[in-house]
């Protein structure tokens, strides 16, 4: 679980938020609460985890509860993939 | 500041250095670019299967039913969703419903436009202007302060995030009032990836996303900017949730062939427009506003991703973005919000 995290958090620091500080994001931040990124941001992050953990994200499933921190992105990364 | 024609770009795209998170290799190509390496053919297969992935939503929203359109379409009459709403109607067989939002400075031949497209292509069309005083307030309030998150500002201007916010929340609400399944958006495929290109809406995403354009509103034009965003009702009407479509994110796309396929229509390319929009005469003043700002261009990051895709060349490229915005168009519309200086 924490790998997960790990790599959902470094994906976003790189490609969202251009920050080499770690510090710079927590893993319960909300991305949409806290302007961290946009609707699109959102669907950038699904195409990064479908690739990353090999797993297929369906239209219902585009909810805060499943996308929006760190920590509720690897717990559906979790569920979705078994690991 | 190095003024933007002085400034290191990625010897690939046209990213310039003052671009957030940018940095560049020996051979000054930027990052961006070297995370595209090799992805050519995973994009092409994207493509693919976002093609496929609308045949299927289509085939699944051909059952029987009471409803009048199949699709809204966000029509600001510029060539994008001029050629979008085209294909929509002519190639996918869709009974859609336009609508254009006025923010007040649509060019006199955008509206031309918009006539003669959707009469052309046999399509009813719904126009949607807000009052003058709230659209003024946020467009003032926009070029004098800034409103949203680092990331939304990299693909567009304040003044344009407004506005396009609006749109989107007043499409939102019409699909969901009539019903309609889809709303369509001429996004070009430089500006939105091909994972967004078929989304299902739903209420909780919706509202978290409504809330971070809706609040920084707020500040500036109180409560009545409520009356443009989904309420309650809206909000439990969750089968009604259309889904968002962009198909130029699949489709071929070619500048060249837009102009030619759309000029059928009787589609005119505005001449009082800068080299970034192909409606709306408040663009330049956005853009001179951001890159004073933010040292970059509002459109660089939209017109980078179609050079790396090979959508543009490089060249068509420079010369969209590293170029100065008119003056006079800048001026015009400095004189009509009351702006003192920008």
């Amino acid at each position: 679980m924490e790998q997960i995290k790990q790599s959902v958090k470094m994906f976003i620091l790189e490609n969202i938020l251009y920050e080499d500080n770690e510090n710079a994001l927590d893993y319960d931040d909300s991305f949409l609460e806290k302007g961290i990124i946009d609707s699109t941001g959102v669907l950038e992050v699904v195409g990064f985890i479908e690739e990353e953990f090999n797993i297929s994200v369906d239209d219902e499933e585009l909810i805060p509860e499943n996308l929006d921190s760190v920590n509720n992105l690897a717990r559906f990364i979790k569920e979705k993939s078994g690991k | 500041m190095n003024k933007p024609n002085q400034q290191k770009i990625c010897s690939n795209c046209i990213l310039p250095e003052t671009f957030p998170g940018i940095r560049f290799n020996e051979e000054g190509v930027c990052i961006f670019c070297q995370r595209f390496q090799g992805k050519e053919e995973k994009l092409a297969q994207d493509k693919k299967k976002y093609e496929q992935k609308f045949h299927q939503l289509l085939n699944q929203l051909s059952q029987p039913s009471h409803r009048s359109y199949d699709v809204l379409m966000a029509y600001s009459g510029g060539k994008d969703s001029t050629y979008t709403m085209f294909l929509l109607k002519t190639k996918y067989k869709l009974r859609v419903l336009a609508l254009s939002f006025d923010n007040g400075f649509i060019s006199d031949t955008s509206w031309s436009n918009i006539k003669n497209v959707t009469d052309r292509l046999g399509i009813d069309l719904i126009s949607f202007k807000p009052k003058w005083s709230i659209l003024k307030s946020i467009f003032t309030y926009a070029s004098m302060h800034e409103l949203y998150s680092k990331k939304t500002l990299e693909r567009a201007s304040t003044i344009c995030t407004s506005c396009i916010g609006l749109v989107k929340s007043i499409c939102l609400k019409t699909a969901i009032e009539q019903n309609i399944p889809m709303i369509g958006f001429g996004w070009s495929p430089g500006q939105a990836p091909v994972q967004s290109s078929i989304m299902k809406n739903n209420p909780s995403l919706i509202k978290m996303t409504q809330k971070a354009i809706k609040e920084p509103l707020k500040k500036v034009v109180s409560d009545e900017i409520e009356t443009y965003f989904l309420n309650e009702w809206h909000y439990s009407q969750s089968e009604r949730f259309p889904y968002n479509v962009h198909p130029m994110a699949w489709e071929f796309y070619d500048e060249r062939m837009i102009h030619k396929e759309i000029k059928k229509l009787g589609w005119e390319a505005p001449k009082d427009t800068d080299t970034n929009s192909s409606n709306c005469l408040l663009n330049a003043f956005a853009n001179e506003i951001h890159v004073k700002r933010y040292g970059f261009h509002p459109y660089v990051w939209e017109i980078a991703n179609m050079v790396r895709e090979g959508v543009m060349s490089r060249e068509e490229g420079h010369n969209k973005i590293y170029q100065e915005q008119p003056e006079q168009l800048i001026e015009f519309a400095r004189q009509k919000l009351n702006i003192q200086e920008i």
